[in-house]
């Protein structure tokens, strides 16, 4: 009986899978040893069979029922994956509000700053840098600005989509 | 999402594409032309739906396959460069698919008694070999029905091996990453399949022959 390695090796040769060297040892194995010529003559035979196999096998459904289950899938992908219907309305405005808003409080501040009295503070919490927060003494005023959504502003996920 | 544009403008649609070469089919498709997606499928429906077939052997799980293999193949046409032929890309996503579902499956159920074997000690090993050659002097469809009789008794990982190294003509290393295992996996797998193969066609002429 041959060994497991050597079936393998010939199989490798039969598909051509072997090194120039490793299909030279492989050749001079069949030439002395009947058994290995035998496995290999069986593997040949096989695939020669299954070469000559074509499965002539049709779709079972006509060419236009088929095409309409795919149509509607291809509609149905695109409507579903239209972005505009995950997100609110006003959403698309956020990424201008915040610059605007960012603009408008430092030019609010240096307009206070002109004026006589107490001088307004404008600051950057270094913890939060999404927070910008302004106070004007005089007028007793305090703004916080804050870059990113506030809590529950939206739904939470549920993750569903995760990969997790 | 990045497949093309549905098309919902109807000149476009109304184009006869019966006589396009299939890389002008891709190239129109992918600008959003749907009436030559469709003379796509209608091209290459057969032939996906022969090896989701070859692969899960259930006709309806493979016809709900070959579907979901054309609509991935919609959403994907933006990703195909024509580096291979347009048969060949959507072949591979019909592999894909089939593999994926075979995996679920496979969750799902025991191991096959074929995989048992193979884990358990290697009978291909010991199988004798078989002499003379069972497929000569076979009619052609003779020899299809009966190759197809045998494919449905292997486990669905040896027919899997066997249809992507002979059907589809790849090498080992490309099988090998397909179906995420090693080299010497599919070696021995494939060693398993072709020793079981010529020995079931061999039991299926004996059968023939008392």
């Amino acid at each position: 009986m041959i060994d497991y390695d050597l079936q393998l090796k010939l199989q490798a040769h039969l598909d051509g899978e072997l090194s120039p060297a490793e299909a030279r040892g492989i050749q001079a194995r069949l030439a002395r040893d009947p058994e290995a010529r035998a496995l290999l003559a069986e593997l040949t035979a096989t695939t020669a069979a299954l070469a000559d196999f074509e499965d002539g096998r049709r779709l079972p459904e006509s060419r236009e029922f088929f095409w309409s289950k795919i149509e509607r899938e291809i509609h149905r992908d695109a409507s579903s994956a239209s972005p505009s219907a995950a997100l609110p309305w006003w959403a698309g405005w956020r990424r201008w509000l915040v610059p605007i808003g960012t603009a408008a409080m430092v030019a609010l501040a240096g307009l206070m700053a002109t004026r006589p009295g107490l001088a307004p503070e404008a600051e950057a919490e270094l913890a939060d840098p999404g927070a910008f927060t302004y106070r004007d003494y005089t007028a007793r005023t305090t703004l916080v600005w804050l870059s990113y959504p506030a809590e529950k502003e939206f739904p939470a996920d549920d993750g569903s989509d995760t990969m997790d | 999402m990045n497949s093309p544009q549905v098309d919902t403008v109807e000149p476009m649609t109304e184009k006869d594409h019966s006589s396009s070469e299939d890389p002008a089919l891709v190239r129109a498709a992918q600008r959003g032309d749907m009436a030559a997606f469709e003379e796509l499928v209608a091209r290459h429906r057969d032939k996906v739906f022969a090896r989701a077939f070859s692969m899960v052997r259930n006709e309806e799980e493979a016809v709900d396959l070959s579907q979901e293999a054309w609509v991935k193949g919609w959403q994907r046409l933006p990703q195909f460069l024509g580096e291979s032929s347009f048969g060949t890309w959507i072949t591979r996503i019909i592999i894909n698919l089939c593999l994926d579902h075979l995996r679920k499956q496979k969750r799902q159920r025991f191991e096959s008694i074929e995989a048992m074997d193979e884990e358990s000690g290697g009978v291909e090993r010991q199988m004798p070999v078989v002499t003379p050659n069972p497929t000569v002097n076979l009619e052609r469809q003779e020899l299809r029905k009966r190759i197809d009789q045998a494919l449905g008794q292997l486990s669905h990982e040896h027919r899997t091996v066997l249809v992507l190294h002979e059907f589809e003509e790849m090498e080992y290393k490309e099988i090998a990453k397909t179906m995420g295992c090693s080299i010497g996996t599919v070696m021995s797998r494939l060693f398993y399949a072709r020793r079981k193969m010529a020995a079931l066609l061999a039991n299926l002429r004996r059968d023939d022959l008392t």
